[in-house]
C-alpha cells in the first residue's frame, strides 16, 4: 500500500516539472489527464475498507478530470486555433528552476508541519507534494500568456489542493464533493466560453495583451 | 424546508426562463421569481422553523444566514422590477455592441439569486465554498451582457483572479478539516455548529494557516485591498442592474464567508484573526482614497468606493462591533444599488461613463441629477444615512490613532466622490445626451428614487433610537 501511494506522489511531482516545461498545449492536456487519473486512484489507494460510496467518488473524479475537463480544453484549443505557447512570460528554462525552487520550499515548509498522531508514515509526503502541486499550478497562471494554458494552471492548482484534501482523508461527504467536481467542470465550461469570446473580440487569445481596463492605461484615457 | 424553497424556487425559473423566447414573458417571469422569493423570505422570517434532522449538516438558518438572503431578496426584487422596464430601453439605445440574448441573461440571473441564497444557508464549510463559487460561475457571464472587448476582458480577469482566489479559501477549508483532526474527536464533516462546539481544542497552527487562507479567498472575492484588483474591472464594465446585484448583494455573501471562519476561531486565537481583518481593512480605505481621487470613471470611482465601504465593515467586524457591522452591510447593500442603478441610467442617457463628457446633469435630466446627488451622499455617510451611525460608532471604538487615519481617509473618499459627482450635475450641458433615451432614463428613475427613502427612513430611525 504504501509503495503505491508514493509511486502517485512521485507521478505527481513528475508531472509538475513536465506541464512547467512543456510549450505544446496538447501536450499539457494529457498531463492534465495524468493528474486526473491518479486523483482518482488515490483514495482507493488510502483507505483500509472502501465503501461504494468512494467508488462513486473516484469514478466520477476520473470521469470529469480525466475525459471531461481535458476535452473541454481541447475543443476550445481547436476553436482558438492555438498548438504551442511560444512566448511564456517567464521562459522555459527559468519556469523549470522557481518550480524546483518552490518544491524544495514546499519539502522546507512542511517539515516544520505537525501532523494529527494518527496518520502515517506516508502521509508526510502527501503535504509537501500537494503544496509543490498548488505553488506550480498558481505559477503557470501568472507566468504564461494564453488563455488556455492558463485554464490550464488553474486546473493544476486545483488539483493540488484536491490531493491535499483526499490525502489527509478529509470526509467533507459526497455532496461537497460532487459540488466542487460540479464547480470546476463549469468553471472549465464558462473559461472556454469566455475564450472563444476573446479570441472572436480581439482576434488572439494572450491574456497579456488584455489591457483595455485598469488604473494606469485603458480606465484613463479611453 | 421553506430554505429549500428559496434556494430552489429561482433555479427552477431559470429554467422556465431558458425556454421562454418572448421578450414580455421572459422578462415578466424574472419579476415573478423575485417577488416569489421575497415571499419565501418574509414567511421565513415572520415563522422560524428548525431545520428537519437530515438536513442539520448541510443548511443553517441563524442571524447572518437571515441578513444575507433577505438583502439578496429585497435587491433582486427591485433590480427584477429595474431590469423589466430597463431591458427594451437599453436593447433599443445601447446598440454600441451586440448583447447576451435576454432568455440567457434572465436565466443567469435567476440562477445567481439561487447560489446566492444557497451561500446565505449553507450549513458548512465545504458547502459554503460550493456555493461561493458557483456565484462566481453565475456572475461571470453577466459581467459581459455588453459583448464589447473591454467587458470580455472584465470578465475574463474575474473569472481567473476570483476563481483562483476563491481556490485559496477551499485550500484554507481543508486545513481547518487538518485542525480538527488534532481535537481527537470523530466527528466527520465541516458543519459550523460542530466546530464550533469543538473549537478551543484545533490546532493553532493549522488554524492561523486556515484563517489565513480563507481570509485571501473570500476577502479577494468581497473586495478587501490588495485583493480587490478585479472589482474596478468587473463594475465599469457590466450593466447597471448586474452591477447592483454584485456589489449588493455577491460582496454580502463573501463577507459571510470571513464571518464564519471568525464564528469557529479558538478564544486565544481571535486577536489574531481580529488584527488581520483591521489591518486589510485600513489598506482598503487606504487604496480607495488613492484611486478614487483622480478617478475619471464614475463606475469604477462606485468600485472603489466599494472597496472602500469593505475595508469599513472589516474594521467593523475586527473591532468587534457586529451590531454596527451589521447595520453597514444593510445601509451599504441599499445605497450601493441605489448608485449602481442611477449610473445605469446616466449611461443610458450619455451613452458613456467618462464624467468628464457629463455635464450639466440638473438642467436636463434634473430628476437623475438629484438623486445621482443624494446617493452619493448617502454613501458617503452623509446624515441622516445609516453609515452615518456605523462610522461614527467606528471612530468612536478605534480609538485615537486608528480613529484618526480612517476619518482622514474617509474626508478623502467624501471629497473626491462628491467633486466628481457635482462635477457632473453642475455646469453647462456640452454632450447633449440623446433625447429619446434621456426621457426613458428620466422615467426609470423612479424605481431608484422609490428605493432612496428605504435608506433615508432607516437612517433616520437608527439615529432617533441611538
Amino acid at each position: 500500500m504504501n509503495l503505491n501511494i508514493e509511486i502517485v506522489m512521485a507521478f505527481f511531482l513528475l508531472s509538475c516539472l513536465m506541464l512547467t516545461a512543456c510549450s505544446r498545449m496538447l501536450h499539457c492536456i494529457r498531463i492534465v489527464v495524468l493528474q486526473g487519473l491518479l486523483l482518482g486512484v488515490l483514495p482507493l489507494l488510502l483507505a483500509e475498507h472502501i465503501h461504494t460510496e468512494q467508488y462513486v467518488a473516484a469514478a466520477l473524479n476520473i470521469i470529469i478530470k480525466a475525459a471531461a475537463l481535458p476535452v473541454l480544453l481541447y475543443l476550445a484549443m481547436k476553436k482558438a486555433d492555438v498548438k504551442r505557447e511560444l512566448e511564456p512570460l517567464v521562459s522555459y528554462p527559468v519556469s523549470l528552476l522557481v518550480v524546483l525552487c518552490g518544491i524544495a520550499g514546499a519539502f522546507m515548509l512542511s517539515a516544520h508541519l505537525s501532523l494529527p498522531e494518527s496518520s502515517s508514515n506516508s502521509l508526510r509526503l502527501v503535504l509537501p507534494v500537494s503544496f509543490s502541486v498548488v505553488f506550480t499550478g498558481l505559477f503557470i497562471v501568472m507566468a504564461r500568456k494564453k488563455a488556455i494554458t492558463q485554464a490550464i494552471g488553474f486546473l493544476t492548482f486545483e488539483n493540488g489542493i484536491a490531493l491535499f484534501g483526499t490525502g489527509m482523508m478529509l470526509e467533507c461527504g459526497l455532496a461537497v464533493e460532487l459540488g466542487i467536481l460540479l464547480d470546476v467542470f463549469v468553471l472549465v465550461f464558462v473559461m472556454g466560453i469566455a475564450v472563444m469570446r476573446i479570441n472572436r473580440a480581439f482576434e488572439h487569445i494572450d491574456s497579456d495583451k488584455l489591457v483595455l481596463l485598469g488604473e494606469t492605461s485603458g480606465g484613463n484615457e479611453k | 424546508m421553506i430554505v429549500l424553497y428559496l434556494i430552489l424556487i429561482p433555479a427552477v425559473f431559470a429554467l422556465l426562463i431558458f425556454f421562454c423566447r418572448k421578450s414580455l414573458l421572459i422578462r415578466s417571469l424574472l419579476l415573478l421569481a423575485g417577488f416569489c422569493h421575497l415571499a419565501g423570505m418574509v414567511y421565513l422570517l415572520a415563522c422560524p422553523s428548525s431545520m428537519p434532522e437530515c438536513l442539520k449538516n448541510w443548511l443553517v438558518t441563524d442571524v447572518y444566514s437571515g441578513l444575507i438572503a433577505a438583502i439578496c431578496s429585497v435587491l433582486f426584487c427591485a433590480v427584477s422590477v429595474y431590469i423589466f422596464f430597463w431591458l427594451p430601453a437599453a436593447q433599443k439605445f445601447e446598440t454600441a455592441y451586440s448583447t447576451m440574448r435576454e432568455h440567457i441573461f434572465c436565466s443567469v440571473l435567476c440562477l445567481f439569486l439561487s447560489t446566492m441564497s444557497l451561500v446565505a444557508f449553507a450549513g458548512n464549510f465545504g458547502l459554503l465554498w460550493v456555493a461561493v463559487e458557483a456565484t462566481t460561475l453565475a456572475s461571470a457571464p453577466l459581467i459581459a451582457y455588453h459583448r464589447s472587448p473591454s467587458a470580455i476582458e472584465a470578465m475574463w480577469k474575474y473569472l481567473v483572479i476570483c476563481s483562483v482566489g476563491i481556490g485559496l479559501a477551499l485550500f484554507g477549508t481543508f486545513m481547518l478539516g487538518v485542525s480538527m483532526r488534532f481535537s481527537g474527536s470523530h466527528a466527520e464533516g465541516l458543519g459550523f455548529l460542530m466546530i464550533a462546539d469543538l473549537k478551543n481544542t484545533l490546532d493553532p497552527q493549522w488554524f492561523k494557516a486556515a484563517f489565513l487562507f480563507c481570509l485571501a479567498g473570500y476577502g479577494l472575492k468581497m473586495g478587501l485591498a490588495p485583493f480587490h484588483v478585479w472589482m474596478p474591472d468587473a463594475y465599469g464594465e457590466s450593466c447597471g442592474p448586474v452591477a447592483a446585484l454584485l456589489s449588493g448583494a455577491l460582496v454580502n455573501c463573501s463577507f459571510l464567508g470571513i464571518i464564519r471562519v471568525m464564528n469557529v476561531a479558538p478564544d486565544k486565537l481571535l486577536p489574531f484573526c481580529r488584527e488581520y481583518l483591521i489591518g486589510l481593512g485600513v489598506i482598503s480605505l487606504a487604496v480607495a482614497a488613492c484611486f478614487i481621487i483622480k478617478q475619471t470613471d464614475f463606475r469604477r470611482m462606485l468600485a472603489y468606493s466599494s472597496v472602500e465601504h469593505m475595508g469599513i465593515l472589516a474594521i467593523l467586524w475586527g473591532l468587534g462591533c457586529d451590531d454596527a457591522a451589521v447595520l453597514h452591510v444593510m445601509g451599504h447593500s441599499a445605497c450601493k444599488m441605489l448608485l449602481f442603478l442611477t449610473a445605469g441610467n446616466i449611461l443610458l442617457a450619455w451613452g458613456t461613463a467618462k464624467s468628464s463628457e457629463i455635464s450639466g446633469m440638473f438642467s436636463c435630466l434634473p430628476v437623475t441629477g438629484f438623486i445621482w446627488c443624494v446617493s452619493i451622499l448617502l454613501i458617503c455617510g452623509a446624515p441622516p444615512s445609516p453609515l452615518f451611525l456605523t462610522e461614527l460608532l467606528l471612530i468612536r471604538s478605534a480609538g485615537p490613532v486608528l480613529g484618526g487615519i480612517v476619518l482622514l481617509l474617509l474626508f478623502v473618499i467624501f471629497c473626491g466622490m462628491t467633486s466628481t459627482a457635482l462635477k457632473m450635475c453642475m455646469g453647462k450641458v456640452e454632450h447633449a445626451p440623446v433625447a429619446a433615451a434621456a426621457e426613458k432614463a428620466e422615467r426609470l428613475i423612479l424605481i431608484p428614487a422609490l428605493l432612496a427613502i428605504l435608506p433615508v427612513l432607516a437612517g433616520i430611525y437608527c439615529i432617533i433610537q441611538f
